[in-house]
């Protein structure tokens, strides 16, 4: 009787269920094992829901597969994550923040946005914990002498800087020069923000180029066809687009359209041309764009793993430079955290400031701040779509693909 | 002494009571509290604040106001703008400031209310103005364009003269604001003028049928409700010490302003108060729901419920219910 009771069917299913969660253990939880024991509580503050949210929880799954990353690159250190979201709200980032000091928090990363940033910022300060900046490029927040923050994200001005000296390159690596580029672009903060930088940078870069126009558009707006008319009208050689990832679409789709063929569709630092959504939306019209963006470094041991990891987890999803951005800051925390041997803030912070991470998967050189908090050697990469993907194609030290300048037009054999 | 009576002639001794151990226990709260529900209890006291003063042109005067974001913004830029450029302290820029949202009020109430604007077409005027109001802080390179405005924040100080320091100040601040609102709500709300706005409210045409001044009426309203809105976008300014256009004049933003006095009770003077606690606090509830669940946005998909919920079954909102309960049933103006 004993034996024929242990083998009702309710048991088999016990013992079935409690057999494949022994083997099918997930690999993260493995390595979690194998590493010390996690005593880094890391508050990760992002815009998971609101207007910001796709791009908060592209940020969040960078730092999803950190500790799997960390344990593939030998880093013994394993960091107890927390996410708190901001609901793309300043008053809300705030009092997420001072949750999770309460919380325990020892380090904070965030948040995206730079008014959400700022709000995080000041509980940071005030309270002397430290705040590790994966995404925000306001300059003020590392201008303002805050004393508890790093950033490892380029400010507006060294996003453009950065575009423009790649420009230059690919003009050279190509042997083609464009004489003259317009410049398109929404007018919501980004927008503005870049469009003054521009107009100040442009003249001490010595551009090949002149720059014929600077058109706008309102951030909400469903139609660029009169824009891309007037676009078109200036004979342009180039166009430079400042967008995000809707109006990015109906820009290209209007180039089509219009037939107009410039040289080049080559932004000047921004999202928009090289997302995941846009590439799958816009097939074969949304190859060979070429943005001029912060990138993963395909030569990067790191970065292998970490594709490889962000694959794994997340097959439907593409890595981009949020999750790339913030998966780095995890791996400043856990190097800050290895260095300082505690996690008393101001030793964290002391560790922050004194940094130098050689290896990481942002192009560039080693992650180290300045004196004012701030990643100073961040380069930015020229990222061409090839095959559907954002190919690296600048600098040529980092190179994945070879660059394809002028691009075809939209009835070339080559758009495929 | 005499004002004192005449504001609270007629409350009942349990009300005063009631009231003076809720003051008491606001101001004993740092000590109570930790960091982070002391920073919700500035939430409430600040959407209490604002909510107080949008009750006062539509709960009082029944005049809709979807774009209260302007003088809140208004407010908020005037005083951190002068602050920054010209290191005048808030104490002295909140005048100009009150001065900026008044007569902003002052046009949309002369531009609606002079040609008869009401109900949503009034609620559109004042939409639009706050939009427009945004596109040209976007472009005002004075008050850091779309980039936004910045202070700058130090740690371990504490500067009353120029409000700077730690949540700790800023609570008080906001604590001795709401608590003035509401005192000044009272006082209006005994005085000829409430009963002019309560009569217009009820019935412009019979109130000005029986010789209220209607459009002057009206006018007092949006000028006195923007004021005070304006005093606290200073505060917020200060506190937050960063201000965008879009984030400052957004429908978004006006639209949070309504919800405690809808949710509270229209017209009532408890009734911001208890929206604000209730939805500050069901907010929190949820925020942590969807930290335990893993499930962004299932904050926004509850609250979103609740509101629902709330509006069905308490249209009045949920003081008059909760005060008849109490046997403490305020007189609805």
């Amino acid at each position: 009787m004993t034996n024929k009771k242990s083998f009702t069917r309710r048991n088999l299913g016990r013992a079935t269920v409690a057999g494949a969660a022994l083997i099918g253990a997930p690999l993260p939880l493995r390595y979690g094992f194998a590493q010390s024991p996690a005593n880094l509580k890391v508050a990760l503050l992002l815009p998971t829901s609101g207007g910001q949210a796709l791009i908060g929880q592209a940020c969040k799954r960078g730092a999803d597969v950190a500790n799997d990353v960390l344990a593939d690159m030998k880093i013994a250190a394993k960091l107890e994550i927390v996410n708190y979201d901001t609901e793309s709200k300043p008053d809300v980032s705030r009092t997420q923040a001072e949750k999770a000091i309460e919380a325990g928090a020892h380090v904070l990363v965030g948040a995206f946005d730079s008014g959400q940033t700022i709000a995080i910022a000041q509980v940071a300060e005030q309270r002397g914990v430290p705040l590790i900046v994966n995404i925000a490029a306001a300059p003020p927040i590392t201008e303002s002498g805050y004393k508890f923050i790093v950033r490892n994200f380029p400010t507006a001005p060294m996003l453009i800087g950065g575009a423009f000296n790649l420009h230059k390159e690919t003009f050279k690596a190509s042997g083609t020069t464009p004489k003259t580029a317009v410049l398109l672009s929404l007018n919501d903060t980004f927008g503005t923000a870049m469009i003054g930088g521009i107009k100040a940078m442009f003249p001490k870069f010595d551009m090949p180029y002149e720059l014929v126009d600077i058109i706008t558009y309102d951030a909400a707006a469903k139609d660029l066809s009169v824009e891309v008319a007037k676009a078109k009208a200036t004979k342009a050689d180039m166009l430079m687009p400042v967008c995000r990832l809707n109006d990015a679409k109906l820009m290209i789709q209007e180039l089509v359209k219009q037939r107009w063929e410039p040289m080049a569709v080559m932004n000047p630092g921004s999202p928009g041309l090289y997302e995941q959504d846009f590439l799958k939306t816009m097939g074969k019209y949304g190859e060979f764009h070429i943005s001029n963006v912060p990138w993963l470094d395909p030569k990067s041991a790191m970065t292998t793993s970490l594709e490889a990891r962000h694959a794994a987890k997340f097959p439907n999803d593409q890595l981009d430079i949020n999750g790339g951005f913030t998966f780095e800051a995890m791996l400043i925390a856990a190097h800050a955290w290895l260095a300082a041997k505690s996690t008393k803030p101001e030793a964290l912070m002391e560790a922050l400031r004194k940094v130098k991470i050689d290896q990481h998967v942002i192009i560039g050189g080693p992650i180290q701040f300045d004196a004012k908090g701030q990643n100073v050697g961040i380069k930015a990469a020229a990222v061409q779509n090839l095959k559907r993907k954002p190919t690296v194609v600048m600098p040529l030290e980092s190179a994945a693909a070879p660059l394809v300048f002028p691009e075809p037009g939209w009835n070339d054999k080559r758009r495929v | 002494m005499t004002w004192l009576r005449g504001l609270i002639a007629g409350v009942s001794s349990r009300i005063l009571w009631a009231l003076a151990i809720l003051l008491a226990l606001l101001i004993a709260a740092p000590a109570l509290l930790g960091n982070y529900a002391l920073s919700v209890l500035i939430l409430m006291l600040y959407f209490a604040c604002v909510g107080q003063a949008w009750n006062i042109m539509m709960g009082f005067a029944g005049q809709l106001s979807l774009g209260h974001a302007l003088y809140a913004g208004l407010g908020g830029y005037a005083a951190a703008g002068l602050y920054f450029h010209y290191g005048l302290g808030p104490w002295l820029g909140v005048f100009i400031a009150i001065a900026a949202a008044v007569a902003a009020g002052a046009v949309v109430g002369y531009l609606g209310f002079r040609f008869s604007l009401a109900g949503v077409y009034f609620a559109l005027l004042t939409i639009a103005f706050a939009e427009f109001t945004r596109i040209g802080f976007d472009n005002w390179p004075w008050a850091g364009g779309s980039g936004g405005l910045f202070l700058k924040v130090e740690r371990n100080v504490t500067d009353i003269a120029n409000l700077r320091g730690g949540p700790l100040l800023f609570y008080y601040a906001i604590l001795i604001l709401a608590a003035g609102t509401f005192v000044l709500c009272r006082a209006l709300l005994e005085s000829r003028l409430g009963r002019y706005w309560l009569a217009i409210r009820e019935d412009a045409e019979a109130a000005q049928a029986v010789g209220v001044p209607v459009l002057r009426c009206k006018m007092l309203a949006v000028m006195i409700s923007a004021a005070l809105t304006a005093v606290a976008g200073v505060w917020n300014a200060f506190y937050y010490n960063n201000l965008f256009p879009e984030t400052a004049f957004s429908v978004g933003r006006s639209i949070e302003m309504t919800l405690a006095p809808i949710i509270g009770g229209l017209g009532t003077l408890f009734g911001p108060i208890v929206g604000a606690v209730v939805l500050t606090g069901l907010g929190e509830i949820f925020t942590d729901a969807s930290e335990i669940f893993h499930i962004a946005g299932l904050k926004q998909i509850f609250y979103g419920l609740a509101l629902l919920i709330i509006v069905m079954y308490r249209p009045a909102g949920l003081w008059p219910w909760f005060a008849a309960r109490l046997g403490i049933a305020e007189r609805r103006p």
